[in-house]
């Protein structure tokens, strides 16, 4: 699964943008304000589209040998 | 001589000795099932072995109405049937009559100890149940690595929102099973995921019974990550599930427990975005409205138009009025034209008509059509209420007065007028006609 480059995973990049969102409707932030929550919205929702759309997943096993934890990939036959 | 026979002749004489010996019929054979296999015909085959040998067994499907449990291997049983040749192999079996499940009570008496025991010290409590994290990147699973569960949990996931799997493969049933269950909680644990599912098919309650182990439970319990339970069939409950933060009926349910629908976090996204969109459309509406009442209120020329337009109101009216009244009506008079400014121009055009027609009509005006002028004004009143600050009749009440020319305009510059010209000073309460002596222009 990707890691963000700015630090921010999925998960915070949807809380985030759910609290914008409610700042945006609340109608208390004044022009300017709003203009800058609503790039940085659009922004984080391109983020989690993104995230989405290419994120891959990894499945392994993991065990415990004598020389410490080994993953391998693992595939089950369908 | 030796007597010559075939196969089919021997093995029919062997199959008369195994059927008449006392000792291989009317017996209770006791041992566990393995390697049950049930035929489309309804006969189930399967072996009963104990720790030092085994024998096939078929129990047919006549016999299979007279038990009330559903056979599994590693079950337990006590079977009551006879040996008996199957001629055409060569082989010999035990053909199982009927069948009970043998050490259940036992095994039902320490699990309801242990689940007691753990309920008493709070290890199943809602309290101690972790919310499962809304998007997990990795999962744990302590399986088989054969079984049903960890495919149904890959495919599951797959649809779902990408989560790694990381499994750490476990024995999920016999002896010292439990054992590598405990070690897989743990080792996940250690190199850190985001939740862990512990599970296995479903199967006898010998099967399930490394969920009924102490060890397990307290493994659970001590694990630092959430975890979700998915044990046997959706009927089976063991502690391991009484102890998870969540028990799933289903590996499947166990996924979709644990990673939400790609699609529906889409959806999630996409109601965030109308949203967000309709807010700053609302939000400049909003701005928009506001501005254009400070504009107005505060534009210089707004504010001088409308006081332009008010006066030349005033004038016509005030025009109007002298004509229509006679001089001699100046009581009459004074009191129309303080009200006359607030009056309606369609109003006053009526009252002016009748005024004009004949000054003993006006007078004898009757009560009715007083009231209604009456009301009339009282609602225009109301309603410029917030015009009156610009009114200039509000200026007049503050002691100011203004000039009119003789064209009835306002006269607001020195410019233009000379010398004995004849112009209108209005004040509060009624004019003055004038002459204009001299003027002087402000630098």
């Amino acid at each position: 699964m990707s890691e963000d480059k700015e630090g921010m995973g999925f998960e915070e990049s949807m809380k985030t943008l759910e609290e914008l969102v409610r700042q945006l409707e609340s109608g208390e932030l004044d022009l300017d304000r709003s203009l800058e929550v609503y790039e940085r919205a659009v922004a984080l929702r391109d983020r989690c589209r993104k995230i989405l759309d290419e994120s891959d997943r990894r499945v392994q096993t993991i065990m415990e040998t004598a020389s410490g934890t080994v993953r391998k990939d693992f595939r089950v036959d369908e | 001589m030796s007597e010559r026979v075939t196969v089919t002749e021997l093995n029919t004489r062997v199959r008369e000795v195994l059927s008449s010996n006392r000792d291989l019929n009317d017996i209770w054979l006791l041992g566990e099932i393995s390697n049950l296999k049930k035929y489309s015909s309804g006969h189930y085959y399967f072996t009963i072995k104990d720790p030092g040998s085994e024998i096939r067994a078929v129990m047919f499907r006549s016999s299979r109405a007279r038990i009330d449990f559903e056979p599994d291997d590693a079950m337990k049983v006590e079977a009551y049937g006879h040996v008996d040749m199957y001629v055409e192999r060569g082989t010999y079996q035990f053909v199982v009559d009927s069948m009970k499940r043998s050490g259940v009570g036992e095994l039902y008496l320490r699990y309801e100890a242990l689940r007691k025991k753990l309920e008493a010290e709070g290890l199943f409590s809602q309290d101690r149940k972790r919310k499962l994290p809304v998007y997990p990147k990795t999962i744990g699973v302590v399986t088989s690595p054969t079984g049903a569960v960890i495919h149904d949990i890959i495919t599951t996931t797959g649809r779902l929102y990408p989560a790694d799997i990381l499994l750490a493969p476990a024995q999920v049933q016999g002896e010292g099973a439990w054992r590598s269950i405990v070690a897989g909680i743990e080792l996940l644990n250690r190199v850190g995921v985001d939740v862990i599912i512990v599970g296995r098919g479903g199967g006898s309650i010998e099967d399930l019974w490394p969920f009924n182990e102490e060890p397990v439970a307290r493994a659970i319990a001590a694990s630092r990550v959430p975890v979700i339970s998915s044990v046997g069939h959706e009927t089976d409950f063991t502690i391991a599930d009484f102890v998870a933060d969540v028990r799933a009926a289903t590996p499947t349910a166990a996924a979709q427990l644990a990673v939400r629908d790609k699609g529906e976090i889409r959806r999630q996204i996409e109601d965030m975005a109308v949203r967000m969109n309709k807010a700053l459309s609302a939000s400049l509406v909003r701005m928009r409205a506001r501005f254009e009442v400070l504009d107005s209120k505060l534009s210089p020329k707004r504010a001088k138009d409308r006081i332009d337009y008010l006066l030349m109101k005033l004038d016509d009216m005030s025009s109007k009025m002298a004509a229509a009244l006679s001089k001699k009506n100046t009581a009459m008079h004074r009191r129309l034209s303080s009200a006359d400014a607030r009056l309606v121009p369609a109003l006053m055009d009526a009252v002016s008509r009748r005024t004009k027609s004949s000054e003993g009509t006006f007078m004898r005006l009757d009560p009715a059509m007083r009231a209604v002028l009456d009301t009339k004004r009282a609602r225009l009143e109301k309603v410029s209420a917030g015009l009156d600050a610009l009114s200039p009749y509000a200026v007049l009440e503050r002691g100011y007065s203004f000039v009119a020319g003789p064209d009835g305009r306002a006269v607001t510059s020195v410019r233009g007028l000379s010398r004995g010209a004849v112009v209108t000073l209005r004040m509060r309460d009624g004019r003055a006609d004038a002459e204009i002596k001299d003027t002087e222009e402000f630098r």
